[in-house]
């Protein structure tokens, strides 16, 4: 497998026990990782802090991912960050909304990680070709 | 998911019981877990607290955080397994019994193979849960290449170079997943698919589209027309076993809610084989006696109208397993049609959890509506005893809602030549569902013209109006509280 890059990552995650973990094991593999809880803090921080990607839960208080997501596609500044939505198990209409709305790739939860990690690893290259 | 059975929590506490090995090992002085490992360790416990703690609560959020919860637990004992090396023996021999708990409950299931297909020799590698892949590729080199990678993951992989061979082998072979090109000569990836979603029996089988990046329109429309997920040339192999490894889960969940659907669907025949019968009876002698019977249509009589349910029964089900709602079934309805019969009540419908009795067809009495109060206060009486045994078992308690109303129905065989029932018509049947939508848990509300036919004492509560679409007057009813002595 291909070495990860050292590109900021924003995790989007209101489950405080799920993102810690997810956090752990992205930095061990040489991610960095910052967080928002909500959609609302998503937008905020993509907007401050530039990430190279973005790992969006759909399920999200205040603003849901669905919105955040619409929402970052519309806004010039981020529209280009690529977005990895992490939707529910299995559910289908979720993964063809998520792309409908412009996500580049999904997740299913419970997250696979190896998975996950080779589809972060797609996205950054992609950026890193255009 | 059409998933209505929330298994949720039993997931939940098998995974809690497997963390408790953990636990202890942690706690003995003689183990000493170094960092970053200790950590983990330490996030993982917390996690199964907090799962313990969230345990008796239900519905969606719950269920949602329960799934984040053992997300986390997953992550933490998969980061422990890949740091082994550094680990205690002691903490490395609790991992395993995690690592399984923390599997989502379909996966349990042993995998199907066939046996006719030549499975690849040579270097096969661990894998999770093998499983039956189809590739379909019109060029050779794609096909030997997911070939090689799949077999090498221990998957059996059967290959077809064009559409109509793609659909010829899934007629024949039990299929987990298929890797399906989208541009083909002759019929294409989108007409593969469009097919297979056609056909009932190969609608549930993942398909995982494959691509060049130009045709992301087309991919798109797949997805829309059903396929599970998606892939671009040139493939990563890393992708290609997760997508592989997704799509036979899914199928694996699909398997197991498709086994607890028929296993519920033969429940409920048997249900109906064993409750229905009590109409009969007495319905065939009626007809036996009187060969003009037989004929459809009725005749029109007074009759006393009961109908019940269980308050919030349809969405108590959708969180309990098939197994428990049947239980929950079988107890209730059971008892009730035993009351039912002693008070000479003819049972019309089961529908699901609501109960449909009629008192005074086919054989008219003399107090068909004293009877129809009686049974009532019955019923409402049994509940308790139900309640008791439910609880007993560790099944929710039950409320009960009843209503009675009296009135002329067309009584008689309704329905075509080929199929009819002998059944009751009438406006009293709609008021009686009425009333009863109105009565609240563990009530017995009864509509004034049933009151009137009464000769014993009964308490009644505060009158009530209630207005039915179709006719004028409001329909009075009372609460039934109790028999005066």
């Amino acid at each position: 497998m291909t070495t990860p890059s050292n590109k900021t990552i924003l995790l989007v995650e209101d489950n405080e026990l799920n993102r810690d973990m997810l956090v752990r094991r992205l930095t061990r593999v040489g991610h960095t990782v910052i967080c928002a809880g909500d959609g609302e803090t998503a937008l905020q921080k993509m907007r401050a802090d530039n990430p190279a990607l973005v790992l969006l839960d759909m399920n999200l208080p205040i603003k849901d991912g669905w919105t955040t997501c619409r929402e970052a596609r519309a806004d010039d500044a981020i529209s280009s960050i690529p977005i990895i939505a992490l939707t529910a198990h299995a559910m289908d209409s979720d993964r063809k909304t998520a792309l409908d709305l412009g996500c580049d790739d999904y997740a299913t939860k419970p997250i696979d990680f190896p998975d996950l990690l080779a589809k972060i690893e797609q996205q950054l290259s992609k950026t890193a070709d255009e | 998911m059409t998933e209505n059975t929330d298994t949720s929590d039993e997931w939940a506490a098998r995974v809690i019981a497997a963390v408790e090995p953990l636990r202890a090992v942690q706690r003995r002085p003689s183990v000493t877990i170094e960092e970053p490992a200790l950590q983990d360790v330490i996030a993982l416990l917390e996690a199964s607290t907090k799962l313990a703690s969230i345990q008796d609560t239900t519905g969606s959020d719950a269920r949602h955080d329960r799934m984040n919860i053992i997300g986390a637990i997953r992550g933490y004992a998969e980061m422990l397994f890949e740091d082994s090396q550094t680990l205690h023996q002691a903490v490395i021999d609790t991992l395993p019994s995690i690592l399984a708990a923390v599997e989502s409950p379909a996966s349990n299931e042993p995998p199907q193979y066939i046996n006719h297909v030549t499975l690849a020799s040579g270097n096969v590698q661990n894998n999770r849960d093998p499983g039956v892949i189809l590739a379909v590729d019109d060029m050779p080199e794609n096909r030997d290449l997911v070939s090689r990678l799949l077999s090498k993951a221990g998957h059996t992989v059967l290959t077809a170079e064009s559409g109509e061979e793609a659909l010829e082998l899934l007629e024949t072979m039990g299929v987990d997943v298929v890797l399906l090109d989208l541009m083909m000569p002759g019929i294409g990836g989108s007409e593969v698919l469009r097919h297979m979603k056609e056909d009932e029996r190969l609608r549930a089988t993942p398909v995982v589209m494959i691509s060049g990046r130009q045709d992301m329109d087309q991919i798109i429309a797949c997805i829309q027309a059903g396929a599970d997920d998606y892939l671009l040339k040139p493939f990563n192999p890393v992708l290609l076993q997760a997508r592989i490894s997704a799509g036979i889960e899914r199928k694996r969940w699909h398997d197991r809610e498709e086994q607890y659907r028929l296993q519920l669907e033969r429940n409920e025949k048997f249900i109906r084989a064993t409750f229905g019968r009590y109409l009969s009876d007495e319905i065939v002698d009626e007809i036996l006696e009187s060969p003009e019977g037989l004929e459809l249509g009725g005749d029109l009589r007074e009759v006393t109208i009961m109908m019940s349910d269980i308050r919030g029964f349809t969405t108590l089900s959708e969180h309990l397993p098939p197994q428990q709602v049947v239980a929950l079934l079988n107890r209730y309805l059971g008892r009730m049609t035993e009351i039912i019969l002693e008070h000479s009540g003819t049972i019309d419908e089961f529908l699901g959890d609501a109960v449909l009795a009629v008192f005074g067809a086919p054989k008219k009495g003399d107090d068909d509506a004293e009877r129809a109060v009686k049974c009532s206060i019955a019923m409402q009486a049994a509940m308790d005893d139900i309640n008791k045994a439910n609880l007993a078992d560790g099944l929710p308690e039950l409320k009960m809602a009843l209503a009675l109303n009296t009135g002329t129905v067309v009584a008689g065989n309704i329905g075509s030549e080929r199929r009819s029932k002998y059944g009751f018509v009438g406006h009293a049947m709609n008021v009686t569902s009425r009333i009863e939508d109105m009565s609240g848990p563990g009530e017995i509300l009864i509509s004034e013209s049933t009151l009137a036919k009464l000769n014993g004492n009964y308490t009644t509560g505060q009158r009530r109006e209630l207005r039915v679409k179709g006719i004028e007057e409001d329909v009075i009813v009372y609460p039934i509280l109790g028999v005066t002595p």
